[in-house]
């Protein structure tokens, strides 16, 4: 009984150790992913730039479609060419949602060349249809 | 247990009794200014300052109900080509496609719509302020319906998760009726279609997809849906749980009671029932044979005088809340 006892703990010592030293392979891999972020950030926040853009549908360009910097209320729409200036100064990995009544909402990412945003929105897939309520008290058909 | 699983199956208004929703109508109602130009912006305004997502929604479908307009001839025309359209999949998905175009610049620019205008707009707001919103699609049941012909699906409204559970709610029935001389729009907002009783919804409310029943128990079939009483807005605001009858029509003879049986939201007197009988040449209010009250269970029992058919419309305090029709036999 003790010597199957003891076998177990040592068993058990040797799992714990093998965690322990995934563990510690873990911890100092991440720094590594921490610093590759950390550069990344500094570089795109000395590369604030005024974005533009135009949207259109399949047929024609867009007049008023709403573009908002998500997460906050700063925005714009696009003009009679369909046109738009962003007017708060963007970085990559800020996003812009693209809105117009009817079409499907779209999410554009500013990546790291992105100067000019050139988008097309579907027209949302949902069939128009309305029934009326009335009001009226029924009537029964009937035949004579 | 019980009590949790009907509880569920229920999801509805009551739910909700511990909030006042008067924070959220006062914020529609002080942006009752604003256009459709900018939903981002107009979905932020009239939620940021609410706390529940039942009142963030609320806010979204009070402003939906009182500030779009039901466009009767935009309605009347879309019916029509639809029902030409019928046998012809490409000319209707033509139809569909170049008037929705036309009917989205029309809620743009007019505010007014119909029924998946504002099923569209209750959720495109309620999607922007991270709401959990769909559009319903199915089939829509009133007064005038022509069930003959009710061969496409004609009406569109909303379910909606609040706190993991999903409610209907009807936001053109709630926004208002025709008035009857001048046959245009009228605003008349209708509570009761807000986190509707689904069974009560159910009786003219026939979605395509099942899941939106929101029970499982003995859902109608199309053929149940054609065959349910004929219920009115006024319905919605009275009545909690419409029992019986559960056909409009029904073959009695002469010496048969029919029986009505109702949960109402508030408890009536026995003086608020009134019925108004039609024999097809003239219409008469009668007092029914027997109602009896007890708390919110109402119970109503009516003998029949003499043969003939009946349209029998239900009024409670002078509303319209249901018909039925009968023919009494010897």
């Amino acid at each position: 009984m003790k010597t199957a006892f003891t076998l177990h703990q040592t068993q058990n010592l040797k799992t714990l150790t093998f965690i322990g030293l995934m563990l510690m392979t873990l911890a100092a891999l991440n720094p590594i992913y921490g610093q590759t972020a950390t550069t990344t950030t500094v570089k795109t926040t000395t590369n604030e730039r005024t974005i533009k853009g135009v949207v259109s549908d399949e047929t024609e360009t867009l007049l008023g479609v709403n573009i908002v910097l998500e997460g906050t209320t700063t925005g714009t729409t696009t003009n009679e060419k369909g046109e738009f200036t962003f007017p708060k100064k963007l970085k990559t990995g800020d996003v812009l949602l693209f809105s117009y009544l009817g079409y499907e909402t779209q999410k554009v990412e500013i990546k790291d060349n992105t100067t000019f945003i050139e988008l097309k929105l579907t027209i949302d897939s949902v069939t128009m249809i309305g029934a009326l309520d009335s009001g009226k008290p029924y009537k029964s058909k009937r035949k004579n | 247990m019980l009590f949790i699983i009907a509880f569920q199956s229920y999801a509805q208004i009551s739910d909700f009794n511990h909030i006042d929703f008067k924070k959220a109508d006062s914020i529609a109602l002080a942006n009752s200014e604003e256009d459709l130009y900018n939903l981002p912006l107009l979905a932020y305004k009239l939620t940021s300052d609410l706390d529940t997502e039942a009142e963030q929604f609320r806010a979204i479908y009070f402003w939906v109900t009182h500030n779009i307009s039901n466009n009767y001839s935009l309605f009347l025309r879309n019916k029509h080509q639809r029902n030409r359209f019928k046998n012809d999949s490409i000319k209707l998905e033509d139809w569909n496609y170049n008037f929705k175009k036309k009917l989205f610049k029309k809620l743009l620019k007019k505010n007014t719509t119909i029924c998946t205008g504002y099923a569209y707009l209750v959720k495109e707001l309620a999607q922007l302020a991270n709401l959990n919103c769909e559009i319903v699609q199915g089939y829509g049941r009133v007064s005038t319906t022509d069930i003959d012909n009710l061969n496409l699906p004609n009406h569109s409204w909303n379910s909606i998760k609040l706190d993991n559970k999903w409610y209907l709610c009807d936001p053109t029935w709630a926004s208002g009726i025709p008035d009857p001389n001048t046959n245009t729009f009228k605003f008349q907002y209708n509570d009761g279609f807000f986190l509707a009783e689904p069974k009560l919804f159910a009786i003219n409310h026939f979605p395509i997809e099942k899941k939106w029943w929101l029970f499982e128990d003995s859902t109608p079939t199309f053929a149940d849906f054609l065959g349910a009483p004929i219920v009115y807005g006024k319905a919605y605001e009275t009545l909690n749980v419409h029992n019986f009858p559960k056909q409009l029509h029904q073959d009695i003879n002469i010496s048969e009671k029919v029986t009505f049986i109702f949960k109402t939201k508030k408890p009536l007197k026995t003086e608020d029932i009134i019925f108004l009988i039609d024999n097809g040449s003239h219409s008469k209010k009668v007092k029914p044979s027997s109602v009896i009250i007890e708390k919110c269970s109402l119970k109503i029992e009516h003998l029949f005088k003499t043969k003939g058919f009946y349209d029998v419309h239900l009024y409670i305090k002078n509303e319209l809340v249901s018909t039925y029709t009968f023919k009494v036999k010897n």
